[in-house]
C-alpha cells in the first residue's frame, strides 16, 4: 500500500512538473476562467435591488392620426421599460427583419375604435394591435406585447375614468409591486457569483480534457514504453494522473473565486465547508473526465472534437453560461442528469444562496458520484485495452 | 556461450493481430555480454526487444530475467531490465536530473541512495554538468546518454537497446559503444538492436540475425563471416543533412542491378556485389551534392545475412524449429 502510494504520488509530482515547467501556460491556465468569468460578470452585472434594470429597445409605427392613439403612442414612448423609436411601416419591417431592434409594435389605422367599447358590452369589431418580430426575437415581441397592453389599457381607464374620479383623470394601480430577490440573502448576490461559479467548473472540464488528451499523447510516444517496462501498475499510473489533474483543477478553483472575491466582491454566504465539499467534487470530476477521455476518445483529434462539443453541450444546458430558467423546460428536465447542473445549483447555493452545510450535501454526492463513474470506467476502459495492447491485439 | 544467462527468450513467438511479428526465437544472453540483433526493418528486432522487456507479452514461449519470468514476479522482472526505446523516452520539459530522479522514484528508489545513483549515472553519462538543463536543449547524442542514463539509474541486470544509434553522429555512436563496452565489463547483460552491419561486427560479442521473425544464424562474428561464401563491397557514411523520402527513392531507382543504398536517419549504407559498382554507387551519390561527414569501407562480408544468402546456423545456439 505504502509503495503504491508512492508511485502515484511520484507520477503526481511529475505531472505537477510537467505542468509548472511552461509557467506561460500555466498562468494562462488560471488566467483563462478568470478573463470569462469576468466578462460574462460585467455582460450581464445587476445588483440587488437595482431599480435600473434593462430596457426593451423597440420600434413603433403609428398608421392613424387620431388623438387617443396619440395620447397611447405619446404613453408607450415615456415609459421606462422601453426604449422606443416611432418609424414608418416599411423601415420597421427592415430594421425588425434585421434586428434592429428586434420588435416593433403597430398602431393600425382604426385602433382609435377602442374609445367606443363599454365595459359590459360586447365589441362587434375589436381593434388589433399589431406586434412585429423577428423570428430570433420571440421573447422580445412577448415582452412588447405585456408593455403595450399595459399602456393601452391604463390610457383608456384614464380616459374611461375621467368623468368619474375627475381631475386629470389620473389612474394608479390600485396595488404596490414590491419586487425583491428570492433563493438567499438579496444583499449577498451579484451576477459575478453565478459567472464566476459557471466559467469555472466550465474551465475546470477542459482543463480534464486536456489532461486526458496529454494522457493520450504519452501513451503513442516511447515514454509510455518505460513506463510500461517499469515495475508500476497501470492502475497507479492513472491515479497518479487523477491526483495531479484534480489537484491542480482545486488550485484553479482556489485561485478564480480568490480574484473574484477580491475584484468583484464575491462571497460565499453559504457554508464555506460546503463550498470546499462542492470545490473538491468538482475537482475529482475533471480529473475523472480526463481520464475518460483518454479510455474512450480514440485518436488525439477526435477526442478532442467529441470533447469540445460534449462540454459546451453540458455547460449550456447546465446553466454555467445563463441561469437554467431560460431554458425551455425539457432542456431543464434534461439537465438535471447532468454533473454540471447539480454542481451549479451547488456553487450558487454556497456562493450566494446563503445554503448550509447539509443543503450542499446533496449537490455534493451527485457530483462525486459522477466522479466515481467516470473513473471506474475510465480504468476499466484503458486497463483492458493496455492488457489488449500487450498482448499485441491492438 | 561464456558466462551464466542472464536473458532466456525461449521460443517466444510475437503476433499483433493476424501478423506474426517474431516466429520462434531462442536467445540467451549472459552476464558481461553484448548481443547485437540484427535484421532489415520489419525482421522483428524491436518486438523482440519488446517482449524481453515485458512491454509486449509474447503469445508464446517464455521470457526469463536471471531465472525469474514476469508472469511470477512481475516487478522483481521489470527491476532487472532496464530499456533503451529508440527515440529518447525523456520529458522534454524537465531537467536532466528531474527525468533521472522521476524514473529512479518507479524503481522504488528515494531519498540519499536516489540523490547518489543519480549523480553516478549523470557522470558516467558525462551530464553532471547539465544536470540542471532542460533536456529540450540537449543534442541528440546528449539525449540518448540520458536515456541510456534513466535505463541504468536502478541497476539493471539485462539492458536492451532498440536501435540506440540510428540518430546518433558517429562521434556520438562511438562513445555510446565505449559506454557499453564498460557496462558489459560490469557485468551487464546487453541485447540491442541494429541493422547497421559495421556496429554488429565490431560493437557486439554475440550476433543474432533475424529475417522475418524467424532466427537465421547467431554466433561471433568472425565466426559468421568465415562462413560467408562470397564478399560484398560495402560503404558506411554519415550524411551531413538528412534527405527528403523522394529523394531517397530517387537514388535507389537509378542505382545499378546488384547495388543497395539505404538511408536511416543521416545513416548511408552502401552496399554492391564489386567495388566497381560501389565506385560507381559512390561517384552518383555524391553528384547529387549528398556530403558526407564520415564514412568507411568495413569487409562488410555480413552484409550476405542480410541479403537473404543462406548461412549455417550457430551450432551453440538453440534455433527455433521451422513453423508452420
Amino acid at each position: 500500500m505504502r509503495r503504491h502510494l508512492a508511485l502515484i504520488l511520484a507520477l503526481a509530482a511529475k505531472d505537477w512538473q510537467l505542468f509548472l515547467a511552461d509557467r506561460r501556460a500555466a498562468v494562462l491556465c488560471f488566467a483563462v476562467p478568470i478573463v470569462l468569468a469576468s466578462g460574462f460578470g460585467i455582460v450581464f452585472h445587476k445588483t440587488a435591488g437595482s431599480s435600473d434594470g434593462p430596457k426593451l429597445q423597440l420600434l413603433v409605427v403609428v398608421e392613424e392620426d387620431t388623438p387617443f392613439t396619440r395620447r397611447v403612442v405619446d404613453d408607450l414612448l415615456a415609459s421606462p421599460r422601453v426604449e422606443a423609436e416611432v418609424v414608418t411601416a416599411a423601415e420597421a419591417e427592415r430594421r425588425v427583419a434585421d434586428r434592429r431592434p428586434g420588435v416593433a409594435v403597430v398602431f393600425p389605422a382604426g385602433f382609435d375604435k377602442l374609445t367606443e367599447w363599454t365595459p359590459g358590452k360586447a365589441v362587434a369589431h375589436r381593434p388589433k394591435l399589431r406586434i412585429l418580430h423577428s423570428p430570433l426575437s420571440e421573447g422580445e415581441g412577448q415582452w412588447a406585447e405585456g408593455v403595450a397592453s399595459e399602456v393601452v389599457v391604463r390610457r383608456l381607464a384614464r380616459d374611461r375614468l375621467t368623468p368619474w374620479v375627475g381631475g386629470d383623470g389620473a389612474v394608479s394601480l390600485p396595488f404596490a409591486v414590491e419586487t425583491k430577490p428570492a433563493g438567499g440573502p438579496g444583499d449577498g448576490f451579484n451576477s459575478y457569483s453565478h459567472s464566476f461559479s459557471g466559467m469555472t467548473l466550465q474551465y475546470l472540464l477542459f482543463w480534464g480534457m486536456e489532461s486526458g488528451l496529454l494522457l493520450l499523447r504519452e501513451r503513442q510516444r516511447s515514454l509510455w514504453a518505460r513506463l510500461r517496462a517499469a515495475p508500476v501498475p497501470l492502475r497507479d499510473v492513472l491515479l497518479g494522473k487523477a491526483l495531479s489533474t484534480a489537484a491542480i483543477a482545486l488550485l484553479q478553483v482556489v485561485v478564480t473565486f480568490g480574484f473574484g472575491h477580491l475584484v468583484f466582491g464575491v462571497t460565499l454566504t453559504g457554508s464555506v465547508a460546503g463550498f470546499v465539499l462542492i470545490a473538491l467534487g468538482i475537482s475529482a470530476l475533471a480529473a475523472s473526465t480526463g481520464l475518460l477521455v483518454a479510455a474512450v476518445g480514440g485518436t488525439e483529434a477526435r477526442a478532442r472534437s467529441v470533447c469540445i462539443l460534449a462540454i459546451l453541450g453540458v455547460s449550456m444546458l447546465g446553466g454555467l453560461w445563463l441561469p437554467s430558467f431560460v431554458l425551455p423546460g425539457w432542456a431543464r428536465d434534461v439537465a438535471l442528469s447532468l454533473p454540471t447542473t447539480w454542481a451549479m445549483h451547488g456553487l450558487d447555493g454556497v456562493t450566494w444562496q446563503g445554503r448550509g452545510f447539509l443543503d450542499t450535501l446533496p449537490n455534493a454526492a451527485v457530483i462525486s458520484g459522477f466522479a466515481a463513474v467516470f473513473l471506474a470506467v475510465a480504468v476499466a476502459k484503458l486497463v483492458t485495452s493496455e492488457a489488449r495492447r500487450r498482448r499485441g491485439l491492438v | 556461450m561464456t558466462a551464466a544467462a542472464a536473458l532466456e527468450l525461449d521460443n517466444i513467438r510475437v503476433r499483433y493481430g493476424s501478423h506474426l511479428a517474431v516466429d520462434g526465437v531462442t536467445l540467451r544472453v549472459g552476464r558481461g555480454e553484448i548481443v547485437g540483433l540484427l535484421g532489415p526493418n520489419g525482421s522483428g528486432k524491436s518486438s523482440t526487444l519488446a517482449a524481453a522487456a515485458g512491454v509486449i507479452e509474447p503469445v508464446a514461449g517464455t521470457v526469463s530475467v536471471d531465472g525469474i519470468r514476469r508472469t511470477a514476479d512481475p516487478c522483481g522482472f521489470a527491476k532487472r531490465i532496464g530499456l533503451v526505446p529508440q527515440e529518447p523516452a525523456l520529458y522534454d520539459e524537465l531537467s536532466a536530473e528531474s527525468n533521472l530522479v522521476f524514473f529512479g522514484r518507479l524503481y522504488g528508489l528515494g531519498g540519499p541512495d536516489l540523490r547518489k545513483k543519480v549523480d553516478l549515472a549523470l557522470t558516467r553519462v558525462r551530464l553532471i554538468d547539465r544536470a540542471d538543463d532542460r533536456v529540450s536543449t540537449f543534442s541528440g547524442g546528449m539525449k540518448q546518454r540520458l536515456n541510456l542514463a534513466c535505463a541504468l539509474l536502478h541497476g539493471p541486470l539485462v539492458l536492451l537497446l532498440d536501435e540506440p544509434t540510428a540518430a546518433l553522429d558517429p562521434a556520438s555512436r562511438d562513445a555510446l559503444f565505449a559506454d557499453l563496452h564498460d557496462l558489459r565489463d560490469a557485468g551487464h547483460a546487453i541485447l540491442l538492436s541494429t541493422h547497421h552491419l559495421d556496429e554488429a561486427e565490431s560493437g557486439c560479442d554475440r550476433i543474432a540475425v533475424l529475417e522475418a521473425g524467424k532466427l537465421v544464424a547467431s554466433g561471433k562474428p568472425h565466426d559468421l563471416i568465415r562462413r560467408q561464401p562470397g564478399n560484398r563491397a560495402v560503404l558506411y557514411a554519415h550524411l551531413r543533412e538528412a534527405l527528403p523520402r523522394f529523394f531517397v527513392r530517387g537514388l535507389q531507382q537509378r542505382a545499378d542491378d546488384g547495388v543497395e543504398i539505404e538511408i536511416v536517419g543521416r545513416r548511408l549504407r552502401l552496399s554492391a556485389n564489386s567495388h566497381e559498382s560501389l565506385g560507381r554507387a559512390l561517384a552518383m551519390v555524391l553528384a547529387d551534392g549528398i556530403v558526407l561527414d564520415a564514412f568507411r569501407t568495413p569487409p562488410g562480408r555480413l552484409d550476405c545475412l542480410l541479403r537473404g544468402v543462406p548461412v549455417e546456423p550457430d551450432a551453440t545456439e538453440p534455433v527455433a524449429p521451422p513453423r508452420r
